[in-house]
């Protein structure tokens, strides 16, 4: 008989006790790594896949949650999977509950960065519109980068040969390996609990070039949220130009290196010094342009007032010529009137003498003068005696 | 940390362009005119001032952020 030395146990039991066992694995000092194929997610929530080995005819399915696992997953990617097994009772099928799942190599890295940022593209994470501008002359800046790292020093090194008396808050962070995410996300944390007094102008996250696996907390999910969410305008320099980062898509402002970004958040001071000095010039222009046309505006009136003048003048002087030769010829016509009046009034005075000479009176002159009286005569005394035609000399007896 | 002080220089830059822009757009008004100048000549000494400040201060934000260098 089977049962002999054996125990009965049901179905259910036998699967407990199957799960009991495989619980002895020491789960989560494992990860299994292979190839995903058959990857498929249902209602948004669960995933499935079977995790292939890459040599071996062999395959576990997996299961997940969209909750646990955020990396979005393709077939064909190569991954690392943290989980746990399972037999589920219904079906009698082994599955492994997986915890998490990380690519692994460059090519998978590379596919799961391309299907992240295609996603967050989608939700809007990289858009231009959102952007902010960042202040021109930033007085505290929150820097988050490793001490350690020379992306510090060439940052803090650009900065001071362009600008001074900027605040530099820097909070140290790890920004590689496994800290580096979680200590970044803290760090935009601390800079969004400040309160909004202390809070710095801009946030500078930044570190040097490295390989796809160097940058893969520049390249998380939740950083890149993260950035995102910051209250506090950000800038992203991550390594040397041709690297690229989710990170640096957020980014309000992108830098292409530590150095760029130093560049990027504040002005070279000899720039801003000959802005200065161009202000005032371009002031000073502005004025003695001014002076300029006021000068040619006196100048002007003073021109036309001189021209009044000289025409004022000109013709005053013409009329007075006139009025001088107009005065000239009356003063001449008077004399000739006066001359004619003298001698027709003497004309006059003759004819009326002569009319009584004529009668046979005579007139008697002294010296030119008429002699009325005869008293006025003296022997000796020489006269002119004057008749109607004639007149003699006369001396008195 | 301190709060932030009076941000003089951002200010001050900032009404100096003002400055010359009104140079540049308005009719100006001599006395006016003069006037601005005169602002603008203390601005660019109170900029120039600012311009000479070479160092940069780093502190580190450590009060708000030790439980992380704790770990």
């Amino acid at each position: 008989m089977l049962e002999e030395g054996r125990k009965s146990i049901s179905v259910g039991d036998y699967i407990d006790l199957i799960n009991d066992a495989m619980a002895l694995i020491p789960s989560e000092e494992i990860v299994v790594v292979g190839e995903i194929v058959g990857c498929r997610i249902s209602q948004g929530k669960w995933i499935n896949f079977d995790l292939k080995d890459e040599e071996r005819e062999a395959k576990v399915s997996c299961f997940a949650t969209t909750f646990k696992v955020k990396t979005p997953l393709e077939d064909g990617m190569r991954v690392q999977v943290v989980g746990y097994p399972k037999v589920y009772e219904r079906f009698g099928k082994f599955s492994m509950n997986v915890e998490a799942v990380e690519p692994v190599g460059e090519g998978a890295l590379a596919k799961a960065y391309m299907l992240l940022k295609a996603q967050l593209e989608k939700e809007g994470l990289f858009a231009v519109e959102r952007k902010r501008l960042l202040p021109r002359f930033p007085q505290r800046i929150g820097l988050i980068t490793s001490t350690e790292a020379a992306a510090y020093g060439d940052f803090i090194r650009i900065l001071n040969n362009r600008w001074g008396g900027v605040e530099v808050v820097h909070t140290p962070v790890h920004v590689q390996g496994q800290h580096a995410v979680r200590e970044i996300i803290a760090a935009f944390a601390a800079f969004d609990r400040l309160p909004k007094a202390e809070r710095p102008d801009m946030l500078v996250l930044t570190r040097g070039g490295g390989s796809l696996e160097d940058l893969h907390a520049f390249n998380d999910e939740q950083v890149a949220r993260a950035v995102f969410q910051s209250s506090i305008p950000v800038v992203v320099g991550v390594g040397h130009e041709r690297d690229e980062s989710l990170c640096d898509f957020v980014a309000d402002v992108r830098a292409s290196t530590p150095s760029n970004a130093a560049e990027v958040v504040v002005p070279d001071r000899r720039e801003v010094w000959r802005e200065i000095s161009t202000s005032l010039t371009r002031m000073n222009d502005g004025l003695d342009h001014k002076l300029d046309r006021q000068n040619q505006k006196v100048e002007s009136a003073m021109r036309s007032l001189r021209h009044f003048m000289e025409t004022g003048m000109h013709e005053m002087r013409l009329v007075i010529d006139q009025f001088s030769h107009a005065f000239d010829r009356f003063r001449l016509s008077l004399v000739a009137t006066r001359k004619h009046i003298d001698t027709l009034s003497r004309l006059l005075a003759s004819y009326d003498i002569k009319n009584i000479l004529e009668r046979g009176f005579s007139v008697v002159r002294r010296s030119g003068k008429i002699v009325r009286d005869a008293k006025k005569l003296a022997p000796g005394n020489d006269i002119t005696v004057q008749f109607g035609r004639g007149e003699i000399q006369a001396e008195v007896k | 940390m301190p709060a932030k002080k009076i941000p003089t220089f951002a200010k001050a830059f900032s009404e100096l362009e003002e400055l010359t822009q009104w140079f540049e757009t308005q009719d100006v008004d001599l006395d006016e005119g003069l006037k601005k100048f005169e602002r603008g000549l203390e601005l660019a000494a109170v900029c120039k001032k600012k311009l000479s400040e070479v160092e940069n201060k780093v502190e580190k934000l450590k009060d708000k952020f030790n439980d992380l260098q704790d770990e």
